[in-house]
């Protein structure tokens, strides 16, 4: 053998992970402290009236009272879940419709564009025939928040599958697999990278629409404090809820998506290990 | 288990092109006998893998058919596996779970499947990478892998479609020479492509040169040299001589061809 003795398989080197998280959040944090002190310091120049411009301190306290009083915990909850649910009906039905498209060449041809011009229509749009079919319910949130991600998640599925190389393909025909097998064990395993991406693109979709039609009609949850919070004038709390959906998005994208992205990347080498 | 015998009938493939059908093969004839190894070369375009997946069964003839030991082969199956050229690993799974990946689907249990996995990476000696990446390989372990994921299935007949083209001069003679023991060992029949002369005469019992649009066989070399052999032995040297002659003929005439075209 002329292989090189000393194999560049077995070596990885990786600091422990909790000082690469902790240096990975520093540019974040000076962002942070950044953007508040801007904030505190305009406050101060009193440009604004308080009641127009409150002071970060002001935003703070009303988010521990809010807090405090058990509401913000609830809401955080109960939208989270609704999030949840529609998210992953969103997922199944998006794979399904991505599958078909993919499948049946013709009947993607025929389908496509309007699956595109579906994912650009804006959620916000769909609230009023939501509210018709399913009054103000829990059914008329998810169904908002699963039509407003439905299409997006797939036209990205479905590009996602359409970048397995077709060698694959043959490969695991070659060997025997067929049908159903060979979705799972190739074509799912092929497209992994890309269909994690596609399901970060759904999620953000599905969290913007249903906060929007928490704004408009819940009667729990963040949108409708932030909804709320308008109605009465208080805009710490406005702006305070913005804060909080600001965060758990940030949340989301980097422990969920980013994450789980990374993990699938490095293990077939599109990352180089650090 | 013996490699099969394979006989191409009338074999032809017509493909829809922007210009309207085009022939890649056409009345295909060869007799295959079991366990023999034969080389296919021929001008670029002629068809050479085509007529591998014709029979791999991963596309269908438009005229004529492929007999597997007398029986009509219908649709891909394990009993014919192709290593490619640019390996097709999965690179989803280590090395270890490509070489197992057949023997999966075909429900094979997991204590035989592991059994088999360690004798078939250690005959391309490389049980020590069981456990690497296919991106952590280079592109002559990469072809290993691909020649155990083969073989661990125990196929009848092997189709290589130029398996080592990408791979360096030094290299492609060392996979060579992993080839020739594995087929030794094996008895598998074996099929194998190749644009380069000298892999066709250092490996095949026969030499197939294929002539261009349409592809169809235009000579057949028999090739007694001894084995195991190398580019240096004076038969191999002397089939190099006669398979590249006429195989110049052949560019010749398919580049006129082209030219008149």
């Amino acid at each position: 053998m002329v292989e090189p003795a000393t194999s560049p398989a077995v070596k990885r080197n990786r600091e422990p992970r909790s000082t690469r998280n902790f240096r990975h959040l520093i540019p974040m944090v000076v962002v942070a402290v950044a953007f508040v002190s801007i904030w505190e310091l305009i406050f101060r120049l009193q440009i604004w009236k308080p009641i127009l411009f409150p002071s970060p301190g002001a935003v703070a306290r009303v988010l521990l009272d809010l807090w405090n009083g058990t509401v913000l915990v609830r809401a955080i909850g109960v939208t989270l879940s609704r999030l949840a649910v529609g998210f992953l009906i969103s997922l199944v039905l998006g794979a399904l419709l991505a599958f078909l498209m993919v499948h049946f060449v013709t009947f993607g041809k025929g389908i496509q564009p309007y699956v595109l011009g579906l994912q650009t229509f804006p959620s916000i749009g769909w609230v009023p025939l939501s509210l018709l079919w399913f009054g103000f319910s829990e059914a008329a949130l998810l169904f908002v928040t699963i039509i407003g991600s439905l299409f997006a998640v797939s036209v990205s599925f479905a590009d996602a599958l359409r970048t397995v190389p077709p060698v694959y393909l043959q490969a695991a025909r070659n060997m025997g697999t067929d049908g159903m097998d060979l979705i799972l064990r190739v074509t799912v395993p092929a497209a992994l990278p890309h269909l994690i991406s596609a399901a970060k693109v759904g999620w953000s979709f599905a969290w913007r629409s249903l906060i929007g039609a928490e704004v408009i009609f819940a009667t729990v949850g963040l949108g409708f404090l932030l909804g709320r919070g308008g109605d009465v004038g208080n805009i710490a709390q406005v702006m305070g809820v913005m804060i909080v959906i600001l965060v758990i998005g940030i949340l989301v994208d980097r422990w969920v998506f980013s994450r789980t992205q990374e993990w699938a990347s490095r293990r077939r080498g599109l990352i180089p290990n650090r | 288990m013996k490699g099969a015998t394979l006989k191409l009938v009338m074999l032809g493939k017509r493909f829809k092109g922007k210009t309207g059908q085009m022939n890649a093969l056409r009345d295909v004839n060869l007799e295959i006998r079991a366990g023999e190894f034969i080389t296919i070369v021929g001008p670029s375009g002629c068809g050479k893998s085509t007529l591998l997946n014709l029979v791999a069964g991963l596309e269908e003839p438009t005229t004529g058919w492929v007999e597997m030991d007398g029986r009509q082969i219908r649709g891909p199956g394990a009993d014919r596996i192709v290593v490619f050229q640019d390996a097709a690993l999965f690179p989803w799974l280590d090395v270890k779970g490509n070489v197992e990946f057949g023997l999966r689907v075909s429900g094979v249990r997991r204590k035989k499947r592991r059994e088999r996995v360690s004798e078939y990476l250690k005959m391309v000696q490389l049980e020590r990478f069981s456990r690497a990446r296919v991106h952590e390989l280079s592109g002559g372990m990469k072809q290993r892998v691909a020649l155990a994921r083969a073989l661990v299935l125990r196929p009848r007949v092997l189709l290589m479609d130029e398996p080592f083209a990408a791979l360096d001069v030094q290299t492609r003679e060392e996979m060579q020479s992993v080839v020739q023991d594995l087929w030794l060992r094996s008895g598998t029949t074996t099929l194998f492509v190749t644009h380069d002369v000298r892999e066709a005469a250092v490996l095949g019992d026969r030499i197939v040169v294929l002539s261009g649009r349409p592809g169809t066989v235009s000579t057949v070399l028999d090739n007694r040299a001894r084995r195991p052999r190398t580019l240096e032995d004076l038969e191999v040297v002397e089939a190099i001589r006669r398979s590249n002659d006429i195989l110049k003929q052949e560019v010749q005439w398919s580049n006129q061809l082209r030219a008149q075209l």
